[in-house]
């Protein structure tokens, strides 16, 4: 499995314009409700309930909000680049300008694991992360995405 | 001229006692001594057994100033909680305000019975006097310099001691009148206490309400906005208690109310409370210190401290425990908030009471809960503190908040002026970044002010006046911390997710799908490295959990606060990072290759 197999060309927002957290969460949950044909509102409820439990802002302006949705039928990647960063009160303090968004079946278990293993290590590299800050639209992103060491390992 | 005289002597005696205790403070800080105390002796000591000789039995004002200083330290306490910060300990702390009391006053009772040979009504008095904790000495205590509690243990204490005045007053009274008159019906109590409650809410909350539509629609001089506030308190206050409700909750709950709704001049109001408070706590306590006869209090000594001994070491603790249980706290919480049941100033004007009335044996109630409160000071009170490290319900003081200036604008209510000195270490200068919602208007550079726009770009040492909304201000606060440098990120734990140490293992399993036992469900992450460490833990330390990995990332009080969540440990170690971890994964893949 590859990083573009979970994030289809048009799931990729090149610059979200938002102000908080909150309305990140909102934008991605309506984004993805619009990909996915399942209801905006319980996509949002879900991430909002994972953030409770503490921040899925991994570091260095990286954010990976994830959760688990019954209806859905595969696994489903949702990327956006902030237009400014947003404080996401990651443990490093950085705002984050990187967002992906992973939404599992319910019952994907070590699958959905492992997805979110791929996707933080390969943000985790600084070359890609610098690359995807640096490319123009949506289509660039998703070539960096799909570079060979993205999809690596 | 006679009269006038010793009006102008009162005067003159009365301010140098409250200038003394102000002094005073100067003293007791350096000594650690809990403030209150100090206010108490110096009352003792100007009084009639004192080297001051001072003659004061004028029970009648002590009760009126007494009650006006607490509505206004009540008051107060109430303006300055956020809801935010109280609503998860609202169940908690209502239930020891209301059975806590009870318990309390039902075990301190036979004591007293059985030292003094009373009867029970009288002793049941004794107990109803001293069963409500102090906010006067909670909020101060809990406050006092260099000591953060944890939140939930924090909070709880004080809405605690903000709610349970209301039950103690009301039990002192109906027992009161039942010595006074003879007999009452259980009835006409528990209808008296329905009444007392919930009118006191009702008159509390539309009264909040009601100040603070009067302060946004009125235009007051400036000024006088802070004594409108404070005045309008006490008409809560007032108007609570005439109606037979209890005035002390009406006016908690007002402060509440108006402290949490954005209202005119909400900084001045505080700033002007503060003092007011402070005033009002001096003056009760070198009061009521005057009050006491202190060579009387040797007459009931050994009853008075048995009674101050069961209520700290048995009744508290027993209340606490049964009150708490179906909350979750643990044990070491438990144990501190048995601890802090600070006794202050609400039990001595209490036991004021029955000399207002003229009571038999009236002095004997004043003694007894004059001694205990001031054991309670002494011993709870000077060991606060320590013992907040001891049971690791301390936070380390570490972060403390950057000095923050807020002033409000005129005119509206959505924004004020906030103004921090920017540091070099400060996130604001090295990342540029602050949030949205606030907007730089004024820097302030070798004592010329210019506007942000000419002060580009902001340098360590200027100060910087923000606009922001004033329920976020505090927020900005991490922005202008000077923060040590910091370490570069721990490659390892870039990646990882973290989880805040009260997560339970079944939301854990619950997202991420892995198996817990279902004994363990309700355990939280902090409990789950209690449990399964053998030693105090430390930032590093990891425990397996299904497929993944809980790695302690954040210890705060001896339990781990952060939890950084790692995933499939095997992945990432084939991401080769050194040359040594190169040949070994070829080696693997080649190994691999041989036997697959």
């Amino acid at each position: 499995m590859t990083i573009t197999d979970l994030v289809a060309p048009e799931a990729i927002l090149s610059s979200l314009k938002v102000n908080a957290k909150k309305q990140v969460l909102q934008e991605i949950a309506a984004r993805a409700a619009e990909l996915t044909g399942l209801n905006e509102r319980s996509i949002f409820e879900v991430l909002l309930q994972r953030e409770r439990l503490g921040t899925t802002a991994v570091g260095y302006g990286i954010a990976i909000p994830h959760g688990k949705l019954p209806k859905l039928d595969r696994m489903f990647g949702l990327f956006a680049r902030l237009d400014r960063p947003v404080d996401f009160e990651a443990m490093d303090g950085q705002p984050v300008d990187l967002v992906f968004l992973l939404l599992a079946p319910e019952g994907a278990g070590a699958d959905h694991l492992k997805a979110l293993a791929r996707v933080a290590r390969l943000l985790r590299d600084q070359e890609i992360a610098k690359k995807l800050r640096a490319s123009r639209d949506a289509q660039a992103i998703y070539a960096v995405l799909a570079l060979p060491s993205a999809t690596a390992a | 001229m006679a009269l006038l005289d010793s009006v102008s002597i009162a005067i003159l005696l009365g301010a140098i006692l409250v200038l003394a205790g102000i002094l005073s403070s100067l003293v007791a800080l350096r000594f650690g001594a809990p403030l209150l105390l100090v206010f108490l002796f110096l009352g003792m000591l100007a009084g009639e057994n004192g080297p001051g000789g001072l003659r004061f039995n004028d029970v009648h004002s002590t009760y009126l100033v007494g009650s006006v200083a607490l509505a206004l330290i009540l008051f107060d306490g109430g303006l300055r909680t956020r809801f935010q910060s109280i609503r998860a300990v609202l169940a908690p702390a209502a239930s020891l305000a209301t059975i806590g009391v009870l318990v309390t006053a039902l075990i301190t009772a036979p004591v007293a019975r059985y030292m003094l040979g009373i009867g029970w009504t009288e002793s049941l008095l004794i107990g109803a006097v001293v069963a409500s904790t102090d906010a006067a000495a909670v909020f101060l205590l809990v406050h006092a310099r260099g000591l953060r509690l944890r939140p939930r243990v924090g909070a709880t204490l004080e809405v605690e001691s903000g709610t349970n005045d209301p039950l103690a007053v009301f039990l002192t009274l109906v027992l009161v009148e039942l010595l006074m008159r003879g007999e009452s019906s259980i009835g006409h109590v528990l209808v008296q206490f329905a009444r007392e409650s919930v009118l006191g809410t009702i008159i509390g909350v539309a009264g909040g309400r009601i100040v603070v539509m009067a302060l946004n629609r009125v235009a007051l001089p400036q000024g006088l906005h802070a004594p409108f506030v404070t005045t309008s308190a006490l008409v809560v206050f007032g108007l609570a208690q005439v109606f037979h409700a209890s005035g002390f909750l009406a006016v908690y709950l007002a402060g509440i109310v108006i402290g949490n709704r954005p209202t005119r001049a909400h900084n001045t109001v505080v700033v002007f409370l503060d003092a007011a408070t402070w005033l009002a706590q001096i003056v009760m306590f070198v009061l009521l210190g005057l009050l006491v006869w202190p060579a009387r209090l040797a007459d009931s000594l050994w009853p008075s401290l048995a009674v101050a001994a069961v209520l700290m070491l048995i009744a508290r603790p027993v209340a606490v425990f049964l009150c708490l249980s179906p909350f979750r706290f643990p044990l070491r919480e438990k144990l501190f908030i048995s601890w802090v049941g600070l006794r202050g100033a609400v039990g001595i004007f209490l036991a004021s009471i029955p000399l207002l009335v003229g009571l038999p044996n009236a002095h004997l109630y004043f003694d007894i809960a004059f001694v205990v409160v001031i054991v309670s000071l002494l011993v709870q009170g000077w060991t606060l503190a320590p013992s907040a490290r001891r049971l690791h319900v301390a936070l380390p003081r570490a972060d403390r908040p950057p000095q923050r200036v807020e002033l409000d604008l005129p005119g509206q209510l959505q924004q004020q002026l906030v103004g921090y000195t920017v540091r070099s270490n400060s996130l604001f200068l090295k990342r540029k970044v602050i949030p949205s919602w606030s907007k730089p208007t004024l820097v302030i550079r070798n004592e010329r002010i210019l506007a942000a726009a000419e002060a580009d770009p902001v340098e360590a040492g200027d100060y910087i006046y923000l606009l922001a909304p004033p329920e976020k201000a505090q927020a900005l606060d991490r922005f202008f911390a000077d923060m040590p440098p910091q370490p570069p990120p721990d490659s390892r734990l870039l990646g990882d997710f973290f989880l805040a140490g009260d997560v339970t293992l079944g939301a854990l399993a619950d997202i991420y799908g892995v198996t817990v036992e279902e004994s363990e469900r309700a355990l939280s992450l902090s409990d789950y490295f209690d449990v399964h460490l053998d030693h105090p833990p430390r930032p590093g330390d990891a425990l397996p959990l299904g497929d993944i990995r809980l790695v302690a990332h954040r210890i705060g009080g001896g339990r781990v606060n952060v939890v950084a969540l790692r995933l499939d440990e095997e992945e990432v170690a084939a991401a080769p990072r050194s040359r040594g971890e190169a040949v070994r994964a070829a080696l693997r893949r080649v190994w691999a290759g041989l036997t697959g």
